[in-house]
């Protein structure tokens, strides 16, 4: 089992926003997690990648076996786990590519490797940017300064395809695509699907499931995991609304 | 000088000695300006917490205090400790040094890089008229009460005259150096950029030895019409060392000002700043770049006056403070009648990185007419929590992810210096005060 969530309880500013999620993710399995707006997915994505004002209260989380609450954030990212963000923050004067080896270098070196070779690093960028069809200025430019809302979702894509995570969890990275980056976006996360990695897609449409197909899907409501199935799952809640889910967990 | 004065009822110790000072100083043709610039600021003593461009720096413990001045040194016996490298060794520069406010000149008046070159009080013998339009001002303003001594007491200083296209920077190599901690030295430069020059000049304060006297500077900088001058005063003395340095701009017609104070060393710095836009046309570019490290105290002043319409100026400073530290922004923009669409901008952002440091800005806008676009903003915070949180979000360990922060903050400025090499001396200075400083260096 690549991740194992047992009855995670987490409160953000002392509200209680996860109330008990349980959800397994194997190797090489793709796992879309959909709801409504507040339902707690952000949140739930938040909590995994270690973010510290997010208090968990209760439950556990085994990440490749490790225990993953007790790692600061730093610490899961170099043992595999990604994080993509729904709203990737700007940081001017950081710039991009520092990033990139610099966290590239903090995975290699938790593994035992030596650090990357410049050159070696450079062609493996330029052609991971080339795959992502982004231009090279991204280069020499702030970490996401200036990126348009498309831009930013790429570059995240794009550390992930760098970094190579045993898991990758995606916050809505396909809000505010247009169709044609919508597909580079997908061709690029279809990429790193193997049989060793899982994938978590937190998202609110089904429109990206067209191009990622998952095994999986769960409709998170009110702080839970209220239903679970296949990818037709995902049509249904395209048709009917997640109101259905709702109305047929009451009655 | 011989004029023997009438000793002021409310003379602080400090004042006394200084006064016991212009006693002993000689006659030379600028004496009517010096006396009267002794005799106000006799009149007006040491500026203090009341003043207006004071009232963050507290100077009462050196009020206390008693000075004479700093000792002159063989150019053999200077090794300054502690300077930056500004420039690769293969790029060409050329160095006037300048030791205690005494220019080191090998001849009367020299000439570098089509630059003329002499000591303002070789000047003022053969020019006088010259001499006193750039000293003669005598002004009762409280961030001019510093200015006042030096005037009165400067004994050489140096004079640059620049009429062409200078292509390679002028570094001016200000090393302080005392016998003990009684020394007060007046380093005065006059930097006057005629009709249509540039030129790039560079004042790099530093200290030699184990005491440091106290530094009261003052440059002039005038720029004729469609003058170009880019400045930096970089302070990196000593942590013992009090400076304490005024530099007035004066600009013609359509003169570009591009100005960088860096503030690196030093135990209390202060740093003031006048911008006079004279005329249409007019732009000053300021950047400020205040390092608190230690028990630093940085107290930088800028005061921008748009006295012809269709000026500009910028000011753009950033301020990071650690363990004791205190750093201070304190601007002013005076926007006069008739200097209609003047254009102005202040903008602080500081970053304080330790709970036992303190920072105050102070951005202020004094408009005396209509149709002008004036803007000003100052923040003061810690670190970005969702920064750091991508930064850790992608396996870079805490440190590092702090370290860089902390100096992506303060690339606005670094990034506006268009020398190389200097941008990065004063970078790898920088970093140095940071913390972990190790791992900030594989960045670069």
């Amino acid at each position: 089992m690549l991740l194992e969530i047992s009855d995670l309880s987490a409160r953000v500013a002392g509200k209680e926003i996860l109330k008990g999620i349980n959800l397994n993710v194997n190797a090489g399995e793709v796992h879309a997690i959909m709801g409504p707006n507040g339902s707690g997915k952000s949140t739930l994505a938040q909590v995994l990648a270690g973010r510290e004002d997010y208090e968990v209260t209760r439950g556990t989380v085994k990440f490749d076996g490790q225990d993953l609450l007790t790692l600061p954030a730093e610490l899961r990212a170099r043992a595999g786990l990604f994080l993509g963000f729904q709203y990737p923050v700007e940081i001017p004067g950081v710039n991009n590519v520092y990033l990139l080896k610099a966290a590239l270098n903090a995975k290699r070196k938790a593994a035992g490797q030596p650090e990357v070779d410049a050159y070696e690093f450079l062609s493996l960028i330029r052609q991971k940017m080339k795959f992502m069809q982004m231009s090279e200025s991204f280069l020499t430019r702030g970490v996401n300064e200036g990126f348009s809302g498309g831009e930013k979702k790429r570059n995240e894509v794009l550390q992930m395809l760098v970094l190579e995570p045993k898991l990758a969890i995606l916050d809505e990275t396909d809000s505010g695509l247009d169709i044609d980056a919508l597909k580079v976006v997908s061709t690029g996360v279809n990429s790193l699907r193997d049989a060793s990695r899982g994938v978590v897609l937190v998202t609110h449409y089904q429109r990206l499931l067209d191009y990622v197909v998952p095994d999986h899907v769960h409709v998170l409501s009110g702080g839970r995991i209220v239903k679970s199935g296949d990818r037709s799952l995902a049509h249904e809640l395209e048709r009917r609304g997640y109101d259905w889910v709702l109305e047929s967990r009451v009655a | 000088m011989s004029t023997v004065m009438q000793s002021s009822a409310g003379g602080s110790a400090a004042a006394r000695s200084f006064e016991a000072q212009w006693n002993r100083r000689s006659a030379d043709p600028l004496l009517p300006i010096r006396e009267q610039a002794m005799e106000t600021f006799l009149k007006l003593g040491l500026p203090s917490l009341r003043d207006e461009t004071w009232r963050y720096t507290d100077l009462r413990a050196l009020a206390a205090r008693t000075f004479v001045d700093a000792p002159r040194r063989a150019q053999g016996d200077i090794h300054p400790t502690a300077s930056l490298s500004l420039f690769d060794a293969k790029q060409r520069a050329a160095t006037v040094l300048m030791v205690n406010g005494h220019p080191m000149l090998y001849s009367d008046e020299m000439l570098i890089n089509d630059m003329e070159i002499s000591s303002i009080k070789e000047k003022s013998t053969l020019d006088p008229k010259l001499i006193a339009g750039f000293v003669g001002a005598i002004s009762d303003a409280d961030q001019h009460r510093w200015v006042l001594l030096n005037t009165a007491l400067f004994e050489e200083g140096l004079y640059l005259k620049i009429t062409k296209h200078s292509t390679t920077p002028l570094v001016i190599l200000h090393v302080s150096t005392g016998d003990g901690g009684h020394d007060v030295a007046y380093p005065r430069v006059i930097i006057d950029a005629r009709a249509g020059s540039s030129a790039t000049i560079i004042e790099h304060h530093v200290a030699q030895g184990e005491f440091t006297p106290l530094v009261n500077s003052h440059t002039h900088i005038a720029l004729g019409s469609g003058a170009q001058l880019e400045h930096y005063r970089v302070f990196a003395t000593g942590t013992a060392a009090t400076h304490i340095d005024t530099l007035d701009i004066h600009q013609e017609r359509d003169s570009e000002c591009k100005q960088f104070t860096i503030a690196l060393g030093g135990g209390l710095v202060r740093a003031a700043l006048e911008g006079h836009l004279n005329q249409p046309g007019a732009s000053l570019d300021s950047y400020s770049l205040l390092v608190g490290h230690a028990e630093r105290h940085v107290d930088c002043v800028n005061i921008v006056s748009h006295s012809a319409h269709d000026t500009k100026s910028r000011q753009t400073a950033r301020g990071i403070a650690s363990d004791h530290s205190r750093v201070i922004f304190n601007s002013k923009v005076i926007v006069d009648a008739g200097a209609v669409h003047s254009d102005s901008q202040q903008s602080f952002r500081g970053l304080l990185l330790s709970p036992t440091a303190e920072m105050d800005s102070r951005p202020q806008l004094e408009i005396h007419t209509d149709e002008v676009k004036c803007a000003h903003g100052a923040t003061t915070g810690r670190l970005d929590p969702d920064m750091l949180f991508y930064l850790l979000s992608r396996g870079l360990d805490r440190d590092t992810a702090q370290s860089l922060l902390v100096f992506a903050f303060l690339a606005d400025v670094l990034t506006g210096m268009s020398m190389a090499s200097a941008r990065s001396a004063i970078e790898n200075a920088l970093i140095s005060q940071l913390p972990d400083s190790q791992i900030l260096r594989k960045f670069r």
